[in-house]
C-alpha cells in the first residue's frame, strides 16, 4: 500500500519479536515457553506480510505464510504434548526442576 | 574380468561378515567354517590379481555433489598391499580356528575380522582419497573393537579406546589433505592429485604433507604416536597378527609411499620422514630389549621394523620399503601366531615363567626360529634381502647418520629377537607341567608362513616389474631378483650389517660376564620398560582434556533458560556479522 | 488509521501474555494477538492468511493450549526468571537494534510488480510446499496422539531417582577404574 504501514509493520515485527524473546527467556513453565515461540512466529508471519505488501507480492508471500502456520501449529501441537507427558510422569513444568533431574 | 575380481576383493570378506554373523553363536562349528571359506577364497581370489594390474581406473561409482567420484584402482602398489592382506588375513583366520576354539562370542570375532580384511584391501585399491578415508576409518574402527574384544577386561577396553584416538586424530591429517586437494582440483582422485601436486603453492603441498605424515605416523604406530599399539596386545593374538602384519599399520606405510612423488620436493619433508622412521627404529628396538612380554616385545619390534620403511620411503627407496613391509607381514605374523601358540599352551605372556619350552613344543620352536632368522636379516629368510636393501639404498640416497642408527639398530634387532628365542624355548624350565604342541590348524597357518618367509624374495623381481609397469608418477628402476641378489651379496654394506648382527649375538653371550654393566644399566632399563616416558606424555596430555573438559562442563548449567539465552546470543552474533559486513 | 493503533494493541496483548499470573489467561491473550494480528493482516491485502490465521491461530491453536493446560490443571507458577533480567533486556534491545537497522533498508524499497492469483501460487507454484505441508500434518497428528496418551501405571520408584542412583554407580565404577589406571602409570 505505502511506505508508512511498512514502518509501522517494522515496529511491529520487532515489538513482537522483543517480547516474544522476553518471555521465551524469562518464563521457567514450559507451557509457557511455546507460547512464547508462537509469539515469535506471529512477528515472522507479521514480517512475511508486510514484505509482501511493500514488494507487491502478496501472493506469494501469503502461500510462504500458510506453510508456517501449518509448520507452527504443528510445532505447537508437538511441544504441548511434550509437556503433558512431562508433567505426567515427571510432575512438573518448571524448567529449574527438571534440570536438576539427571539421566 | 578386473573389475569383479577387486570387486570380490573387498566384498567377499564383508559378505563373510554377514554370513557368520547371521549363522549366530549357537553354532560354533559352522562359524568356524564359514570364516575360513570366505578368508581362504577371498585369499586366492586376491592371487589372481597381479596379472591384471594396469594404472587405469577399474571401477566408477559417482558418489554425487561434493562427494566426487568413488574409484577403484588396481595398481602394483593397491594390488600388492591388497594380496597381503587377503593372504595373510586368511592365514590369521585359519589360526583362529584352534586358537579361539571354546570362545563365547565368535560371531562378533570373525564379522569384525573379515570386515578388518575387506576394508584393508579396498583402503589400498581406491584411487579416490575421500574412499580411501572412508576405509581408513573403518580400519580404525575394526581395529579399536578387535583390541577390545574382550570387553569385560578394562584394559582391554582401554586399550581400543586408545587405539581408537590416536588412529582417528592423525585420520584427521588424511581428512584435511583430501579436503584441501578436492578444493584445488575439483577432484579427489589420487592420481590427479600426483600429477598436478606440482602446481599447488608450495605452503598448502607442505601442509598436506605433513598432515599426511601424521596420519601415517599414527596408523603405523610411529614415534610418537606409537603408544596405542603396545597396549593392542591385549587382544587375541591372531587378531595381534592381523594388526601387526596383514593390515592396519601398513596403511600408513602405504599412505606415505603412495604419495611420495608428490611430497618429494616439500623442504624438510623427506628429513622428517628419516627422523620419525630412524626414532620409531632404534627406541622400539630399545623398548623391545627390556620387556618381559613377549606379545610387547614383538609389538615394539614391530614399531622397529616400521620405522625401518618409514626411513626407507624418507631416502626415496619406495620398492625397498615395501619388499620389507612383504617380508615383515610374513615374518611379523608367523612370529605372533607362533607366540599365540605358545601362549595359549602356557596361558601367560610373561617370558620369565617361560623356558625350556623347545622341548615340548619343537614344531613351534622350528617356525619361531625361523621367523627370527627373518626379523634379524640373516641369508636365507626374506628379511635378509629386504633390510639389506633398505640399508644399502639408505646409505646411496640417505645422510649418513641415518644409516649408521638403522645399522645399531640391526644390531639391537639381533639382541632382542636372541633374548626372546633363548628366554622361550632355551634356558631351564620354569614350570613343571609339559605343555602341547601346536594343533593341526595352527600348525597349516604357521608352515604356510615360514615356507613364505623362506621363499618370498625369489618374487622380488616380478613384484618390482609390476610396480613400474603401474605406477606413472613413482621413477622406479627394474631389477630382476638375481641381479638382487647378487647386488646384495656383493654390497660392503650388507657386510657391515651382518658384523654388526654378529655383535649384537656376540654381546647376548657375553651377558653372564657383563653383569655389573647390565645393574648399572638398570635405571635405564626401568625407564624404557615404562615405554621412555610417551605413555606419562600420553596420560599428561589425556589428563588436560579431562580438566579443560570439567572447566567448561560450568558453562552447561542443564537449564533450558540458559540454553535459549545462549540461541539467542547467536542470533545477535549472525545479525552483527550481517549488519558491519565483517 | 487503525494500523498503528493495532500494532500497539498487539504488542500489548503479547506483554499481557508473559504478565499473567496463570496459563489460561496467558492462552487466551495469546488468542488476542492472533485475532488483532489477523485484522492486520486483512488490512495489508493478505486477506487469505488472515482467515487462515484467525482460524488456526486464534481458533485452533488457542483450544489446543486450553485443553492442555486443562489435563496438567492450571496452578499459579512462580515466575522467577533464571537468568538476571539485565541479561535479558540487553540481548534484546541489542537484537531489536541490529534487526532493526538490518531490515529498514530492505523494508524501505517498495517495488512493483504483478503475480498470479493466490490459488495458482500456492497449488501450482509452490507444490512442493504443499506437499512438505502434508508430512507436517501428519507429524501434527502423531503429537496430538502424544498429547492424549494415556499416562502408564506409575513405576515403583519415581524414574528421576532410578535415573540418579544408576548414574551414581556408574560414576563411581569410573572413578576406581581411573584411579586404578593412575596407580598403574605410577608403577
Amino acid at each position: 500500500m505505502n511506505l508508512s504501514s511498512s514502518y509501522v509493520g517494522l515496529i511491529g515485527i520487532l515489538g513482537l519479536l522483543g517480547v516474544g524473546f522476553y518471555g521465551l527467556l524469562t518464563t521457567r513453565n514450559l507451557i509457557r515457553i511455546v507460547i512464547a515461540l508462537q509469539i515469535l512466529v506471529k512477528a515472522t508471519l507479521l514480517g512475511l506480510i508486510v514484505a509482501g505488501n511493500t514488494s507487491n507480492q502478496i501472493n506469494l508471500v501469503q502461500s510462504l505464510a500458510v506453510t508456517v502456520i501449518v509448520a507452527d501449529t504443528v510445532v505447537a501441537v508437538i511441544g504441548i504434548a511434550l509437556a503433558v507427558q512431562i508433567r505426567r510422569r515427571v510432575g512438573t513444568l518448571d524448567v529449574k526442576e527438571l534440570s536438576t533431574l539427571r539421566g | 574380468m578386473i573389475t569383479w575380481l577387486v570387486c570380490i576383493t573387498i566384498v567377499l570378506p564383508w559378505l563373510g561378515a554377514l554370513a557368520v554373523w547371521i549363522v549366530g553363536d549357537q553354532h560354533p562349528r559352522v562359524q568356524h567354517t564359514f570364516a575360513m571359506i570366505f578368508a581362504v577364497s577371498t585369499g586366492l581370489i586376491s592371487l589372481l590379481l597381479p596379472a591384471y594390474v594396469s594404472e587405469e581406473i577399474v571401477l566408477r561409482l559417482p558418489a554425487g555433489g561434493i562427494f566426487g567420484e568413488f574409484t577403484l584402482v588396481a595398481d602394483g602398489l593397491g594390488v600388492f598391499l591388497a594380496m597381503v592382506a587377503a593372504v595373510v588375513g586368511s592365514l590369521a583366520v585359519i589360526f583362529s580356528v584352534d586358537y579361539m576354539r571354546g570362545e563365547a562370542q565368535l560371531g562378533r570375532y570373525y564379522a569384525l575380522v573379515l570386515l578388518f580384511i575387506g576394508a584393508m584391501a579396498g583402503l589400498v585399491l581406491s584411487g579416490s582419497l575421500l574412499l580411501m578415508f572412508l576405509f581408513w576409518e573403518i580400519t580404525a574402527f575394526c581395529s579399536y573393537a578387535l583390541i577390545s574384544f574382550h570387553n569385560d577386561d578394562p584394559k582391554a577396553v582401554a586399550g581400543g579406546i586408545k587405539a581408537l584416538i590416536i588412529t582417528s586424530l592423525g585420520g584427521i591429517g588424511l581428512l584435511a589433505g583430501a579436503m584441501i586437494a578436492r578444493a584445488n582440483f575439483d577432484s579427489y582422485q589420487i592420481n590427479t592429485f600426483l600429477e598436478q601436486a606440482p602446481k599447488l603453492p608450495s605452503d598448502i603441498l607442505a601442509l598436506i604433507a605433513f598432515g599426511f605424515l601424521i596420519a601415517a605416523a599414527a596408523k603405523s604406530a610411529q614415534i610418537p604416536f606409537h603408544t596405542w599399539l603396545p597396549d593392542a596386545m591385549e587382544a587375541p593374538t591372531p587378531v595381534t597378527a592381523l594388526i601387526h602384519a596383514a593390515t592396519m599399520v601398513n596403511a600408513g606405510v602405504y599412505l606415505l609411499a603412495r604419495f611420495y612423488p608428490a611430497f618429494e620436493q616439500v623442504p624438510g619433508w623427506t628429513t622428517a620422514v628419516i627422523i620419525v622412521g630412524l626414532l620409531s627404529a632404534l627406541l622400539a628396538a630399545v623398548m623391545a630389549a627390556v620387556s618381559d612380554d613377549l606379545k610387547r616385545a614383538l609389538a615394539y619390534s614391530t614399531i622397529s621394523q616400521l620405522g625401518y620403511m618409514v626411513y626407507a620411503i624418507g631416502t626415496g627407496a619406495i620398492f625397498a620399503s615395501q619388499f620389507h613391509l612383504l617380508s615383515h607381514s610374513l615374518f611379523k605374523a608367523l612370529l605372533f601366531l607362533s607366540a599365540g601358540a605358545v601362549i595359549h599352551s602356557v596361558g601367560t605372556r610373561d617370558m620369565k615363567q617361560m623356558g625350556g619350552l623347545g622341548k615340548d613344543m619343537p614344531f613351534v620352536r622350528i617356525v619361531f626360529v625361523i621367523g627370527g632368522l627373518a626379523l634379524v636379516g640373516l641369508p636365507i629368510a626374506n628379511g635378509f634381502f629386504s633390510k639389506e636393501l633398505v640399508l644399502e639404498k639408505g646409505l646411496a640416497h640417505g645422510p649418513l647418520w641415518g644409516y649408521v642408527a638403522m645399522v645399531i639398530c640391526a644390531g639391537i634387532t639381533a639382541l632382542y629377537t636372541l633374548r626372546m628365542v633363548g628366554m622361550v624355548f632355551y634356558g631351564d624350565r620354569r614350570k613343571k607341567e609339559r605343555f602341547h604342541d601346536a594343533p593341526s590348524a595352527m600348525r597349516v597357518s604357521l608352515s604356510v608362513l615360514s615356507i613364505g618367509i623362506l621363499s618370498s624374495w625369489l618374487l622380488a623381481g616380478p613384484f618390482v616389474d609390476l610396480m613400474i609397469r603401474s605406477l606413472p608418477f613413482h621413477h622406479l628402476e627394474g631389477i630382476g631378483t638375481g641381479e638382487l641378489v647378487m647386488e646384495i651379496i656383493t654390497a660392503p654394506t650388507t657386510w657391515l650389517a651382518l658384523g654388526i648382527v654378529a655383535l649384537g649375538f656376540f654381546v647376548w653371550s657375553l651377558r653372564s660376564q657383563m653383569k655389573p654393566l647390565v645393574a648399572r644399566m638398570e635405571p635405564l632399563a626401568t625407564f624404557a620398560r615404562q615405554g621412555l616416558g610417551f605413555d606419562w606424555l600420553n596420560l599428561q596430555i589425556v589428563n588436560l582434556t579431562k580438566r579443560s573438559a570439567s572447566a567448561l562442563r560450568t558453562t552447561q548449567t542443564g537449564q533450558l533458560s540458559w540454553n535459549l539465552f545462549g540461541v539467542v546470543a547467536g542470533l545477535v552474533l549472525v545479525l552483527a556479522i550481517l549488519t558491519t559486513g565483517i | 488509521m487503525q494500523i498503528p493503533l493495532l500494532i500497539a494493541a498487539i504488542i500489548m496483548f503479547a506483554f499481557q501474555t508473559f504478565r499473567s499470573k496463570r496459563l489460561i489467561t496467558s492462552a487466551l491473550w495469546l488468542a488476542g494477538v492472533s485475532a488483532l494480528l489477523s485484522v492486520v493482516f486483512f488490512q495489508l491485502g493478505g486477506w487469505q492468511v488472515a482467515v487462515i490465521e484467525l482460524s488456526v491461530g486464534a481458533g485452533l491453536v488457542t483450544i489446543l493450549f486450553v485443553f492442555a493446560i486443562n489435563i496438567v490443571g492450571d496452578e499459579v507458577v512462580e515466575e522467577r526468571s533464571l537468568l538476571p533480567r539485565s541479561f535479558v533486556v540487553g540481548i534484546i534491545l541489542l537484537n531489536t537494534l541490529l534487526m532493526g537497522w538490518f531490515l529498514f533498508p530492505v523494508i524501505s524499497q517498495a517495488t512493483e510488480g504483478t503475480e498470479p492469483p493466490f490459488s495458482t501460487m500456492l497449488w501450482q507454484e509452490r507444490g512442493l510446499d504443499i506437499l512438505v505441508q502434508i508430512v507436517l500434518i501428519f507429524a501434527g497428528v502423531l503429537g496430538l496422539l502424544g498429547l492424549l496418551a494415556e499416562a502408564k501405571a506409575p513405576l515403583d520408584q519415581p524414574i528421576a531417582e532410578q535415573v540418579a542412583a544408576r548414574r551414581e554407580s556408574d560414576l563411581k565404577a569410573l572413578q576406581d577404574s581411573s584411579l586404578e589406571k593412575e596407580k598403574e602409570y605410577a608403577i
